[in-house]
């Protein structure tokens, strides 16, 4: 075992540390618990949703229909399967929250290795952007954004991601800007290896555990920031998510008729969702920041 | 301190002026022009003789980089230029309607937020490991995931639809006459109720969180260690040096809180009808109406690094460590 240790490269020894960690953290496990539920939820939705969502045969019940036997939550405005649609806006939730956290993390990492690790001007100039990100105002852009682009998965990712590496950026520059000073480096410059593989072989994989957590923590952010573009009507309207349900929720006027049944279970899930990868993130951050580990 | 004062401001200004031009591109880096959008938008479609009135009259014609320095020099002075929708109205008309309403629930909001927030914070890292810390760590991490709008929805569906004890949407009872200004106030504060529960829920346990931790980092530092070598009980040593000590991350977590609190204002102010900057923002987009939109965006982000400017002074000033 000991010898396993040893033979490991550096990297691989940090996450299996990292694992030992994570799992005697209750907090971190409940959400990873929370998330495989989802996870399963989003794959098997086709098949364990009862009724169709999309198409003209998604109309099944009466419009506002309150919960039943046969609809365990009612029905939307159409007549649709609230039930079923929840399952399927769990595919759409992930999906953009996954997609736009890598995003925002891949654009973090370049920027911070390449901020920290050649300093000087380029250093400069891309902490100089990276301060102008940071204090536009999130959600109002979005919206402004999402707006000139129009509706779709796609862009609500991309509006998304595009402004949320800042944190990322920074954290990550400050590692590398320790990390350069260290011997590895050093030997492999001194091998004559390019900047651009010791950048990205060498420096890469050390701050590789760094970037999953802010990935992470990125996600509960991302799937917040759908909700909420979708729930202002800037969702794809092809699409069915939880924000845009709360979206129709509200037109239509669910809250007149106290229809419960529409509007409380979407907030659940996206809360239960969020919660998952914030139990998480937390975790990473007390098993990561080296002024919590110092207390054990 | 005076230099890094005037670098700071500086900053600022370099700041909101890529915003600001940020702003203005976005909008001509549509498709066709941000006119021909609203009058698509508009149920009688277009008519092409009005199309070209209102192209002229707004400018639109000009070469872009002549609407980029006529856009400039306006908002110098404070010009927003003209609805697209309310034809005829100056925008900063428009927002300096909205802009009571929104700084009044904001600044509640946020002030109740940080008192309550820091107090749970404090309570918790003096019990660290306890049930009440465990607890304020668990619902705090929660409250931080509920979608703020949802958590309004909610709070309409409760206690506006079913228990009546306030109004669904709005800021004052419509058609009520007021006999005097006392009255007035009562109604606001009664319609601003619920937006502002909603608000200081939602953000309050992040503050306790960040409190916490902060007094938590403090707390392994040497000078806590002196301290109560020295003898001092333990109230000392947890107000006068560490409490004192953790409020300088706090300081920085407020700066940064603003973005945050500016999201939280346009989705609050949209679920309960609050006609504030962050309703126009929505609403402004819904209708096309993009000077209204740039206006509004302008006055959240102005306010957003303006707060983060005061916030990195009071640092500087707060902390004798620093030095620029």
């Amino acid at each position: 075992m000991a010898n396993e240790d040893v033979e490991m490269a550096p990297w691989k020894r940090k996450v299996k540390g990292f694992w030992e960690a994570f799992k005697r953290s209750k907090l971190g496990m409940t959400g990873l618990i929370l998330l495989l539920i989802f996870l399963m939820i989003a794959i098997t939705a086709p098949i364990i949703a009862p009724y169709p969502v999309y198409g003209p045969e998604s109309r099944v019940g009466i419009p506002f229909e309150p919960p039943s036997n046969e609809h365990w939550l009612g029905c939307d405005e159409l007549g649709r399967d609230l039930f079923s649609q929840l399952l399927w806006g769990t595919r759409v939730s992930l999906f953009v929250g996954f997609l736009a956290a890598l995003m925002a993390t891949f654009i973090g990492l370049i920027i911070g290795i390449v901020s920290g690790y050649f300093g000087g001007v380029i250093d400069d100039l891309l902490m100089r952007i990276t301060d102008i990100i940071l204090v536009i105002p999130g959600l109002p852009f979005m919206i402004i954004l999402a707006a000139v682009l129009g509706p779709s998965i796609i862009n609500i990712v991309f509006v998304i991601g595009i402004l949320g590496w800042t944190g990322t950026a920074r954290l990550i520059r400050s590692q590398v800007l320790s990390l350069k000073e260290r011997p590895f480096v050093e030997a492999a410059r001194a091998a004559g290896a390019s900047d651009a593989h010791i950048m990205f072989k060498h420096i890469m994989p050390n701050v590789m555990p760094l970037a999953f957590a802010q990935m992470i923590l990125g996600v509960s952010g991302a799937v917040l920031s759908e909700a909420g573009l979708s729930f202002l009507g800037l969702g794809d309207p092809t699409h069915i998510s939880w924000g845009m349900m709360l979206h129709y929720a509200y037109e239509f006027g669910a809250l007149h008729i106290g229809a419960w049944w529409y509007v409380i279970p979407p907030g659940i899930l996206i809360t239960a969702v969020v919660v998952a990868f914030t139990f998480m993130g937390y975790a990473f951050d007390e098993i990561l920041n080296p002024k919590y580990r110092r207390r054990r | 301190m005076r230099e890094y004062l005037i670098k700071r401001i500086i900053q600022g200004i370099v700041t909101v002026f890529v915003v600001v031009s940020i702003n203005f591109f976005l909008f001509r880096a549509m498709p066709g022009n941000p006119f021909m959008r609203f009058i698509e938008s508009q149920p009688r479609g277009k008519v092409k003789e009005m199309v070209d009135i209102y192209i002229k009259l707004f400018g639109l014609d000009k070469p872009l980089w002549e609407q980029y320095l006529i856009y400039m020099k306006n908002l110098l002075v404070g010009k927003f230029g003209y609805s697209f929708r309310q034809v005829g109205v100056p925008v900063s008309k428009i927002i300096m309607e909205r802009l009571p309403n929104t700084l009044i629930l904001m600044g509640t909001a946020t002030t109740l937020t940080i008192i309550i927030g820091i107090a749970l914070g404090v309570i918790a890292a003096g019990r660290r490991g306890e049930l009440a810390d465990i607890s304020t760590v668990i619902i705090g991490l929660t409250l931080y995931s509920i979608p703020i709008f949802w958590l309004g929805l909610v709070f309409i569906l409760v206690f506006g639809f079913w228990l009546g004890w306030f109004p669904l949407w709005g800021m004052l009872t419509p058609g009520k006459y007021f006999s005097n200004p006392f009255e007035y106030a009562v109604d606001y504060l009664w319609h601003m109720t619920m937006p502002c529960t909603v608000l200081v829920l939602v953000s309050a346990g992040g503050w306790a969180l960040i409190t916490r931790n902060a007094l938590l980092d403090v707390f392994t530092e040497d000078y806590i260690l002196t301290a109560r070598a020295k003898g001092l009980d333990e109230r000392t040593v947890f107000y006068k040096h560490a409490l004192r000590n953790a409020m300088l991350p706090l300081v920085t977590m407020i700066a940064l809180s603003f973005g945050f609190i500016a999201s939280g204002a346009v989705l609050t102010e949209t679920v309960f009808s609050w006609y504030g900057i962050g309703r126009l923002l929505y609403e402004g987009t819904m209708q096309h109406d993009y000077p209204v939109v740039q206006a509004a965006f302008f006055m959240i982000a102005v306010c957003v690094i303006a707060a983060n400017i005061i916030a990195d002074i009071l640092y500087a000033y707060l902390d004798p460590r620093v030095k620029y």
